[in-house]
């Protein structure tokens, strides 16, 4: 019997009088993507965000089972909360610029993620960058530039080789192909697809696409007004949609 | 042994005042080791629901599909994606890939995901590339750029490069020229002489002459 990687009860998060997320339960196992659909303010945002640590929720429970160890996510010390964010957990922003420094360079963005965990000596770090700006298709000659002189796409590549060169166990996408001209899209695409494959990395993707779904993920959700209405088999939910409003999710895409 | 048991399915539409399409009620048959069996029907009566229903992508209304002693009807997500690693090849009728991914990816990636080590996958992937007959220079490019038979080559081969004792089959020699069409009934035979249960959709009498294949008529076996 597997233990879910990471299992959510009842998690409710209000702004004032506003519904952000209202008792979202939810499994992940290791290994698996989960993919978040909805339309803008349906709770997709303040869901990944109350699971990441960014935002503390009202009520509920965010239960992670990492490697035997469980963590009960919202009743542990505020130290222990951030050295588990930094070791454990990674988020991959919509805008590659919330989660880089710009002014810093490539390879120093990434050095400073892996100092962070622990790294100390300077050659290790150095090396393990490059072979990071190597995986994410960017040019090794590029390690020492800043970030600012880099295509959109290449920022994002440069943020995702961020994230995972700690090998965290949980990774959150907001929209991570949002920003990018569809050209570029499908080669971050590709790229996060093949090292969720050959890491075999856990992800929860949030996307108001939904081929990134069909292509990223195993199992998604659909969200409506902070709630799930929906949630099972990438390509059950989208084949087979159960609810009005993903009925209408799914006809409404357009084909070329 | 893939066994359906008194299976309904319908689809309400409800963005189409909520229209109701009963597709199969008490729908009963079975398929046994080394079998070959052909869904038959007029287009619209629900073969590919069938092989939806069993691959876990449609959900069952009522009824059960036993394969592996497991109810699909009763399995929660991660087990249908256990079922299907380790069980079900399922060869659509369209190929579904990311774009820039080189058809070999495409055909080696079931393997890798199991645990197959790169080398043993490639390998096992340029024989049925080379099986399939396509040719050497098309193995690098992304197979979205390829023509339909091809593609539905490289969907072929990407359903049948593992062992799996199921196989799902919408429609595999559509779009195919003779010689391409007899090269997949061959395979298809091979997989079936290992023992592995198939269920198809095939368009054409000859396909199904040649596979021996025993014919389930939907028309005869749904009553609306």
């Amino acid at each position: 019997m597997i233990i879910p990687l990471l299992n959510v009860t009842n998690l409710s998060k209000s702004y004032d009088n506003i519904v952000g997320c209202k008792n979202i339960s939810m499994s992940l196992y290791p290994g698996e993507v989960l993919g978040i659909v909805g339309e803008s303010g349906s709770g997709k945002t303040t869901l990944i965000n109350c699971l990441s640590g960014n935002l503390e929720p009202d009520r509920g429970k965010i239960i992670f089972n990492i490697n035997n160890k469980e963590t009960d996510f919202l009743n542990i010390s505020e130290s222990e909360k951030r050295k588990f964010i930094r070791t454990d957990l990674a988020f991959v922003h919509q805008n590659p610029r919330d989660g880089l420094r710009l002014n810093v360079s490539a390879g120093g963005n990434i050095g400073e993620k892996l100092m962070s965990v622990g790294y100390r000596h300077y050659g290790n770090i150095r090396s393990l960058a490059t072979k990071w700006i190597n995986k994410v298709e960017i040019d090794k000659s590029r390690i020492d530039d800043l970030p600012i002189t880099f295509s959109g796409g290449m920022l994002q590549r440069l943020q995702i080789a961020k994230n995972l060169i700690t090998s965290p166990n949980v990774i959150f996408m907001d929209e991570p192909t949002g920003g990018l001209d569809v050209s570029v899209q499908a080669r971050v695409l590709d790229l996060i697809r093949s090292l969720v494959n050959e890491l075999n990395l856990t992800v929860i993707i949030v996307s108001h696409d939904l081929a990134v779904i069909r292509l990223l993920a195993d199992k998604m959700i659909v969200m409506k007004n902070g709630t799930v209405i929906e949630s099972g088999l990438s390509d059950q939910v989208l084949e087979d949609p159960q609810q009005e409003y993903t009925q209408l999710l799914v006809s409404s895409v357009l084909h070329v | 042994m893939i066994e359906v048991k008194k299976v309904n399915k319908s689809f309400t539409l409800f963005n189409q005042n909520n229209a109701k399409i009963t597709v199969f009620k008490n729908l009963n048959f079975e398929v046994n080791p080394g079998e070959i069996v052909a869904l038959k029907g007029p287009s619209g009566i629900g073969k590919s629901s069938i092989l939806k229903m069993i691959y876990g992508s449609y959900i069952i209304d009522k009824g059960a599909i036993i394969i592996n002693n497991k109810n699909i009807a009763t399995l929660s997500a991660q087990e249908i994606l256990k079922l299907r690693k380790t069980s079900i090849g399922y060869v659509s009728q369209f190929l579904k890939v990311i774009p820039r991914i080189s058809a070999l990816d495409v055909i080696m990636e079931p393997l890798l995901n199991s645990g197959d080590n790169k080398n043993n996958a490639y390998k096992k992937s340029i024989k049925l590339l080379k099986d399939l007959n396509i040719e050497k220079n098309l193995w690098h490019l992304s197979p979205l750029t390829f023509s339909g038979g091809e593609q539905q080559r490289i969907n072929i081969a990407r359903g049948f490069i593992k062992d799996l004792p199921y196989l799902l089959l919408d429609e595999p020699t559509a779009s195919l020229d003779s010689r391409n069409r007899d090269i997949i009934i061959n395979l298809i035979k091979a997989k079936s002489n290992r023992g592995v249960s198939i269920i198809g959709i095939f368009h054409d009498e000859y396909s199904r002459k040649k596979l021996n294949v025993r014919e389930i008529d939907l028309n005869i076996e749904t009553k609306h």
